[in-house]
């Protein structure tokens, strides 16, 4: 008898063994949610997230991030300041990890019920033990290991999908500083311009030559620079600091944050619709996204109109039975199956709502793959257009006001025009060439917005329309 | 133009003029053969060789037109057409003109001749020619619409008339007038006496011209022709200094000089060295009674003046309009003056700006001719003329009456600067300088002020300084 109890023992042992075997296939570790994101997004990445978790690992990292703040930070090397400095990217890498490791956990049997009893009547005692399991929890593993797939599966693709945000966040961020610094310098010839006409009309006063009210309109154009000057002051602060934000620097690191003098150039060439159009049919994240949902969903149902019916419980036992009056000892085997009567829960509600979530998903996963052309064409549009826009600015509206520049310098030589045209001319020029670096600016937005977009996380880009010169107004004095 | 030049053929008459060629000749084979000019030089007097003799005017930048007579009927054939004008050495213009210029030819008749003008329209609209101050039949005076039907594009019409009254004349459209004005279309007409009359003196030199002027914008070519007053170019005869001609004549020569005005205000014209009489007008030779010497003569718009003098005063005297401005080329009238305004620490700020940028007006407008800065294509400086002595600072209005004694009759070439005789040019003062003393006004305001200023006056002068500043 107690051979057979040891080799039935045996065999649950070996089951649960099997079972660890079973649902280890489900488990996932930090280094595959960290890899799994630097190869779905290894042109946002170049491979280089890391989470680190020693103090050797941290270290690793601020070095690298002290040897990228040595030099003017280029787009692509904010990126990768980014991934080895932001603190919130490895928030961001330890919750994947968190979701992944819950997501294995759906894939994994119930541990077994180990139950002792101990029952004394009279001159009798009984010792019970038991070791019960839910059968369905063994039944259903492979199915529970197929969705806990599918969850590992999501929380990675939501992972990539939010480092690729981050990503793009800190694109355009630097976008803004650079463009904002840049825009700043030319605030401030702007303002020099003003500042000087001030102070002729203020000689010019002082000399006879100009009233007072004709130094007044001269001096006001001079007060409004020296606000717009401000302005233009704090923006560039307010985007530096965005930056630094979204790269995590700290105290230290901030104030050794370079950015490069100015944009990069334009590409010769915008991005065909036919290249973007390429990308974006497959292994879009958001397809892919709501297909596992979708998917995760419908394995559930299968599963669910099983365990909400019923739960199967199966418990073997031993029991052993002492009489101390006669000193008789009985050891009754067996096994008892406890099975939820389905009296009050049919688990129609359950299947309802597995199902109406299941429709969901599909129906989301449609709307998706519908939602992806559109949402990729619009960003192409906004990229494109923002492309054409600050193309037209270098090659047509700057080289236009040069020319209206230098002909009013030639103008200015025969005495057709005075002092103060020339310098509202170059005002109207400094204004057009913020002008411009506005409409490059949206265009290295637009253009983070569309590599988001065609990875499979749509970023819509609102255009502004490039401002006029201001002050040309100004200019008829 | 070009296409229209091989059109015609060099006719080798009046210094370089060129006519119709053989094309033409069949269609137009009734006309005289149109006589074309393409220099913008003073040509020299055209001698009549048929006809009643006279003697010959000079058009400054200007020619005669050469004529045929037919059955003692004297025809001239005007083309009516766009020109490019020199209007002074590398400024040129597009005009409308007659026979390749802006203006058209000088026509000059002799009291009593009958004339036949031919008169063919190559513009893009229709025109016609009003002969200014002559006695005429009324359906030859030329005003579109009230006298005659307009001479459409590509039609040749003809005017008939005998000349009656000697005298200065002009002819100019009257169709569409402003606009052809505006573009330059008017010539000259001197009717000279048959016989000898009482009021019109014989002279050994005889010159004309036209007040013009123009608003081309600095850069262009072509004129804009809805100004009215704010002209930038201040013309004779479609030229503006340094372009205008000198005249030139001998020692003790009977000058005579005949200006017409069609421009939109009038111009005093000033002659230095010598008095002149205002010897005639649109009118006709005026009374001996009315003529008084002066040295400036006011020609009002729409009017001519003949003003004749003795040239007994050598050297280079100067002969301009007195309206300053009318002696200035293109430039701004809005510009602020600065003299006197301090420019010490702004120069390099506004250089930052604007590289080229240069301080000029600091001291007075003299600036303009000492630096030599590029200016927009086709424009003419507004100050310039190298003399003998340095730059002359003028444009526009203004030429010179050269006087020598070793100058031929007949002779119209440029002497080439005056060479003053020892001791007669004004020089530097080399003495002491003593302290003037001011002096104090004895006589008060004709009334006292009201109100006072809150703060007196006062004139700072800066103290004239090198210009290697600037
Ligand atoms: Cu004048």
């Amino acid at each position: 008898m107690r051979r057979t109890l040891q080799s039935s023992g045996a065999r649950l042992a070996i089951s649960a063994v099997t079972l660890a075997v079973l649902s280890g296939c489900a488990s996932v570790s930090l280094e595959q949610n960290v890899s799994r994101v630097n190869d779905e997004a290894s042109s946002f990445t170049e491979k280089k997230l890391a989470l680190s978790r020693t103090e050797q690992e941290r270290k690793e990292r601020a070095d690298a991030a002290q040897a990228l703040l040595t030099q003017p930070l280029g787009q692509r090397e904010a990126v990768q300041l980014a991934l080895v400095n932001s603190p919130s990217l490895q928030a961001l890498l330890a919750q994947g990890w968190a979701e992944s490791a819950d997501a294995a956990q759906i894939g994994r049997i119930a541990n077994p019920i180990f139950s002792y009893e101990r029952m004394v009547a009279g001159d009798e005692l009984e010792i019970g033990r038991a070791l019960s399991f839910g059968l369905l929890d063994l039944l259903t593993l492979p199915t529970r290991q197929g969705i806990s797939r599918y969850r590992i599966e999501q929380s990675q693709l939501r992972l990539t999908s939010e480092v690729v945000d981050q990503v793009t966040q800190v694109r355009q961020a630097w976008v803004r500083a650079v463009a904002a610094q840049q825009t700043l310098r030319y605030a401030r010839q702007v303002y020099e311009s003003a500042e000087a006409t001030s102070e002729i009309a203020r000689r010019m006063q002082a000399a006879g030559n100009f009233s007072r009210i004709s130094r007044a309109r001269e001096q006001a154009f001079y007060a409004d620079a020296a606000t717009r000057l401000a302005t233009a002051n704090h923006q560039a602060t307010a985007t530096r600091e965005e930056l630094v934000r979204r790269l995590g620097l700290d105290e230290a690191q901030a104030p050794l944050l370079k950015l490069p003098e100015r944009l990069p150039d334009l590409p010769k060439q915008a991005m065909d619709p036919q290249t973007a159009g390429s990308y974006a049919t497959r292994n879009r994240l958001d397809i892919r996204l709501a297909q596992t949902n979708f998917e995760a969903y419908a394995k559930s149902q299968g599963l669910t109109t099983v365990t909400s019916l019923t739960d199967i419980e199966l418990t073997a036992r031993r029991n052993t039975k002492t009489d101390s009056a006669t000193g008789s000892r009985s050891d009754p085997r067996g096994y008892e199956i406890g099975v939820r009567l389905p009296i009050f829960d049919w688990g129609g509600m359950q299947r309802d709502a597995m199902s109406a979530r299941t429709l969901a998903a599909a129906n989301q996963l449609e709307a998706t793959i519908r939602a992806a052309g559109s949402s990729l064409r619009e960003s192409y549009s906004g990229y494109r257009t923002a492309y054409d826009v600050a193309r037209h600015h270098r090659d047509e509206v700057v080289p236009l006001r040069k020319v209206i520049s230098d002909e009013n310098q030639l103008r200015y030589n025969g005495m057709i025009i005075g002092v103060f045209e020339l310098l509202a001319d170059a005002r109207d020029q400094v204004n057009t060439v913020i002008a411009a670096i506005n409409t490059e600016q949206q265009f290295w937005l637009a253009d983070a917005a569309l590599q988001a977009s065609l990875i499979g996380r749509p970023t819509s880009t609102t255009l502004s329309a490039a401002a006029p010169p201001s002050g040309a107004a100004a200019a008829g004095h | 133009m070009t296409s229209r030049r091989d059109f015609f053929k060099l006719a080798g008459v009046a210094g370089g003029a060129v006519a119709a060629a053989s094309v033409s000749r069949v269609a137009m084979a009734a006309l005289p053969e149109p006589v074309i000019q393409t220099s913008p030089d003073t040509m020299a007097p055209l001698v009549p060789n048929s006809g009643r003799p006279y003697n010959p005017v000079v058009t400054l930048n200007g020619w005669t037109l050469p004529w045929r007579m037919n059955q003692g009927v004297k025809e001239f054939h005007l083309v009516a057409e766009p020109v490019v004008r020199e209007m002074a050495p590398g400024f040129k213009a597009h005009l409308w003109g007659y026979n390749g210029q802006s203006p058209g030819p000088t026509l000059e008749v002799v009291e009593g001749d009958r004339v036949r003008i031919f008169v063919t329209n190559k513009l893009p609209e229709h025109t016609s020619i009003h002969w200014h101050g002559q006695r005429l039949p009324n359906g030859m005076d030329g005003v579109a619409g009230l006298n005659q039907p307009a001479i459409q594009p590509g039609k040749t019409f003809v005017y008939e008339f005998v000349a009656r009254r000697p005298g200065t004349f002009m002819y100019h459209p009257h169709a569409d007038e402003m606009t052809q004005m505006a573009m330059g279309m008017m010539g000259f007409w001197v009717t000279h006496p048959k016989v000898k009359n009482p009021l019109i003196d014989e002279v050994q030199r005889d010159f004309c011209f036209l007040l013009n002027a123009f608003d081309i914008d600095p850069g262009s070519y072509t004129p804009k022709i809805m100004t009215m007053l704010d002209f930038n170019l201040w013309s004779w005869n479609s030229r503006i200094f340094p372009g205008i001609d000198s005249l030139n004549v001998r020692l003790n020569d009977k000058v005579r000089i005949r200006i017409g005005n069609l421009t939109m205000t009038n111009h005093p014209i000033h002659l230095h060295g010598h008095e002149f009489l205002v010897t005639g007008t649109d009118g006709g030779p005026t009374p001996k009674s009315t003529r008084w010497y002066e040295v400036t003569t006011d020609v009002a718009v729409g009017q001519m003046r003949q003003v004749e003098f003795l040239a007994d005063e050598e050297g280079d005297w100067a002969f301009h309009c007195h309206k300053s401005h009318h002696t200035m080329n293109a430039m701004g009238h809005n510009l602020p003056t600065l003299i006197g305004v301090d420019h010490r620490g702004l120069s390099k700020k506004i250089n930052n700006l604007i590289p080229d940028y240069m301080v000029m007006g600091e001291r007075g407008m003299a600036d303009m001719t000492e630096m030599e800065m590029p200016i927009p294509d086709n424009t003419a400086p507004m100050m310039t003329g190298e003399g003998p002595f340095g730059s002359v600072e003028m444009g526009g209005m203004f030429s010179v009456l050269k006087v020598r004694r070793d100058q031929k009759p007949g002779d119209y070439k440029d002497p080439g600067w005056f060479k003053h005789p020892e001791g007669t040019v004004a020089h530097e003062y080399e003495g002491p300088l003593s302290e003037p003393a001011r002096f104090k006004a004895e006589g008060g305001q004709s009334m006292p002020r009201a109100q006072t200023p809150s703060q007196p006056t006062e004139v700072k002068v800066r103290k004239p300084q090198s210009h290697s500043g600037h």
